[in-house]
């Protein structure tokens, strides 16, 4: 008897903390839940798209703002609101009145936090 | 969520407790005695987790060279026939003789018919034994141990393919890896997920019963098994090779350290017994072993070796009479089937790719290399653990003081110790040649052994003692002592340093790299150095196994006795330098993944990188 009752101790144990860990793993396998970070991408990293999207893993709903600079120069500037664990695709329309620029960044700050992406125009 | 739970939530005891189950249904019968042959509900209930382990193995390696598709329905149904045969064998051996067998078990006397304190104090080291892995699980269950992502690549890779892999190289062995692939295929629970930890976890404690079983039996005593589950149990319940080596994925010692001690009981009450019963599962679990981890295939022959040779030493004078025993019990018709069909199989259905006359080589002769050359006392103690090692200690005098040398349980617990320490210590004079840490790690096993003897004889003899204070006070300093050390480790599962954060975001990031990538042209870089769970990556794209590539440790790069590739680390570390920019033409690397504040911050100086995606954690960079 005894080591029936230290078998079935055992099976509820186990079913217990398996039922524990997997909810833990499902839980934080989720990019939103109890995190707080930001990504910022090109849509098409292969070509000279600037088609980009912000993605708000702060947690909250959050004022992004960003920038857009040719070779350094600041040419376009927008604030975009983005719904927690949601992302926003942008497809920013430049003209250039000259030559095409060599380098185009994009940089999105939400409060002191910076992200940073660029491309070398081909 | 709660429906992906309840399916794996039965889908394990499927796996893991029918097939083994109903082998031992079809071996033993219903009752704790059959043919002579006993064996208790405690014992059954330890090894089915072992024998499905194995059954379910050399069920799928036989589906599989069969030509059958591995999937869900399959397998389930294979192991559904498989259990039914089981079934109808026990109805064929057995059924006619269940009453018999009831007036039979009543006159027998039962090894392990604990007391009830001996209930209660194994109840509790188990409880504690579930819960401070949980906890330390609990900030490692999210995918990202390196070990385990390589592991889960092949996993993945059979599951889609609906085969098992060919490795072509000798590092994979298909045991680490057909359970897991069941157990998705069947429940529909990732391997990107708690899965793989899971059955770690659940192999894990299955061991702690398996050297319970072993322990019981040989010393023939339930104080013995029940103090087996807390020294293996309780302390240093996370140090390796427990809990770190299940929550890192160490696949084949967590599965040696359960089939050694299974192979070692069967292998004792064969020899013991003179069995035949015993003998074909000793070989059965063996085979299971060598289909599983080689390390531990190796580490279980010299301990046979040291068993069988310490035995026949010890009883010289009646050496051609145990032999004649043993092979009594070996030379039978079950035995003889299941060598057989170990080796048929071994010949004709799948061969483990570490199986050639070279690995042979290299395990054994003189060491090569410094880490073979042995570990010296400290690093022992550090490996086996210093409570386990007092007490284990005191089990081997203990066993020394009183030693019979007819008797079978000295030989084994004496010289499977001895074996493993030499192993460790000085393998020179055993001509092993394997990295003396991985050796170490063994320790684990004949230590706890003799420690749960040292332990539950001390306490005996502590209360036949004449002089009450001096037992006592002695007594109270060993507690003090096994406790406060052996549960040293255990204060890591309470330190709060889950890094899930980091984890999701190198899963987006190589998310990311897997939609926009073509893994046919580009050809993906990423940091391991400093990147947490990047071995997972590999999941993501699922194109071979080099793909992506990897800047190892740096250590790995620095290998006196012949040059190593540094591409993968140059294209990091300088690569601006004419090095570093001939490496990225010879590999045609055009993407890196780096850590965000560390190589990610460096590389934005460099003209000939694009950054193409930033997160808090991860800087993608493609090569213009």
């Amino acid at each position: 008897m005894s080591s029936k009752i230290i078998i079935i101790a055992t099976a509820i144990l186990l079913i217990a903390s398996f039922s524990i860990l997997f909810v833990i793993e499902t839980k934080n396998h989720n990019p939103d839940y109890k995190k707080s970070w930001t990504v910022v991408y090109f849509e098409s990293p292969k070509d000279n798209s600037l088609d980009f999207a912000i993605e708000n893993h702060l947690g909250e709903k959050t004022k992004y703002e960003y920038e857009i600079l040719a070779d350094g120069k600041k040419v376009a500037k927008e604030k975009v609101e983005i719904e927690a664990g949601e992302k926003l695709k942008i497809s920013p329309v430049l003209e250039f009145e000259k030559e095409k620029p060599a380098k185009i960044s994009i940089e999105v700050s939400a409060g002191d936090l910076k992200y940073g992406i660029y491309k070398k125009i081909q | 969520m709660f429906l992906d739970l309840l399916k794996l939530i039965f889908s394990l005891p499927f796996i893991f407790i029918l097939p083994g189950f109903f082998l031992i249904l079809a071996v033993f019968g219903w009752k704790s005695t059959s043919g002579g042959t006993k064996i208790s509900f405690f014992e059954k209930a330890a090894l089915v987790v072992p024998l499905s382990l194995v059954s379910v193995d050399f069920l799928v390696l036989g589906l599989n060279r069969a030509g059958v598709l591995l999937n869900g329905p399959i397998l389930a149904g294979a192991i559904a026939i498989f259990c039914l045969l089981g079934y109808i064998v026990f109805q064929l051996r057995f059924g006619k003789k269940k009453r018999l067998e009831n007036e039979e078990e009543k006159d027998m006397e039962n090894i392990f018919d604990f007391s009830q304190w001996q209930t209660i104090f194994i109840l509790a080291a188990l409880f504690v034994a579930v819960f401070v892995r949980t906890a330390y699980f609990s900030d490692t269950v999210v995918p990202s141990a390196t070990d385990m992502g390589h592991h889960m690549f092949w996993v993945q890779k059979t599951i889609d393919e609906g085969r098992l892999p060919e490795y072509g190289m000798p590092d994979f062995i298909i045991g680490e890896h057909i359970v897991f692939a069941v157990v998705n295929l069947v429940s529909g629970a990732s391997v990107m997920g708690a899965m793989p930890v899971l059955v770690l976890f659940l192999a894990n404690i299955a061991g702690i019963f398996a050297l319970a079983i072993l322990a019981g039996r040989m010393f023939g005593s339930a104080k013995v098994a029940a103090a087996a589950i807390f020294v293996a149990g309780v302390l240093y319940a996370i140090n390796a090779p427990q809990g770190k080596y299940v929550s890192g994925g160490v696949i084949g010692n967590v599965f040696g350290n359960l089939l050694i001690p299974v192979a070692l009981y069967f292998f004792y009450r064969a020899l013991s017994e003179k069995n035949s019963v015993f003998a074909g599962l000793f070989i059965f679990s063996a085979a299971g072993l060598f289909y599983t981890h080689h390390l531990s295939g190796f580490i279980l022959l010299y301990s046979i070796a040291a068993v069988v040779l310490a035995h026949l030493a010890l009883n010289f004078d009646r050496v051609l009479k145990t032999i004649g025993e043993w092979l009594k019990a070996f030379l039978k018709p079950f035995p003889i089937a299941i060598l057989v069909f170990s080796v048929l199989y071994l010949l004709f259905i799948f061969a483990p790719s570490y199986l050639d006359s070279s690995a042979i080589g290299q395990a054994t002769g003189e060491p090569t290399k410094l880490t073979r050359t042995g570990l010296n006392l400290k690093q022992i103690e550090l490996n086996a653990g210093s409570a386990r090692l007092v007490l284990g200690a005191l089990g081997f005098l203990i066993l020394l003081a009183s030693f019979e040398r007819k008797k079978y349980k000295y030989s084994f617990a004496l010289a499977w110790a001895a074996v493993i320490f030499l192993m460790s210590w000085k393998p020179a004079w055993l001509f092993v040649n394997v990295p003396s840490n991985r050796i170490g790690n063994y320790l684990y096993l004949p230590f706890s052994l003799l420690a749960a003897y040292g332990l539950a004889e001390f306490l005996a003899r502590f209360r036949k003692s004449s002089t009450v204070f001096f037992s006592t006070a002695l007594l109270f300093v060993l507690l003090f002592f096994t406790i406060t050390n052996g549960l040293s480790d255990s204060n890591e599962a309470f330190k709060a340093r889950p890094q899930f954060q980091e984890a999701v975001q190198t899963f987006h990031s190589a998310q990311y790299l897997a939609d926009k990538l073509d893994s046919g042209k580009d050809i993906l870089l990423k940091d391991h150095v400093n990147i947490y769970g990047d071995s997972w990556y590999k999941l993501f794209f699922m194109k071979d196994y080099e793909y992506p590539l990897s800047r190892g440790m740096l250590f790995r790069y620095i290998d006196p006795t012949k040059p190593r590739e540094t591409c993968t680390r140059d294209m990091i570390t300088i690569p601006e330098t004419e090095a570093g920019k001939k490496c990225f033409s010879e590999t045609g690397v055009n993407y890196l993944a780096l850590n965000a504040r560390l190589e990610g911050n460096s590389f934005e100086k460099y003209e000939e990188f694009s950054k193409v995606y930033s997160s808090n954690y991860i800087s993608v960079f493609r090569r213009n």
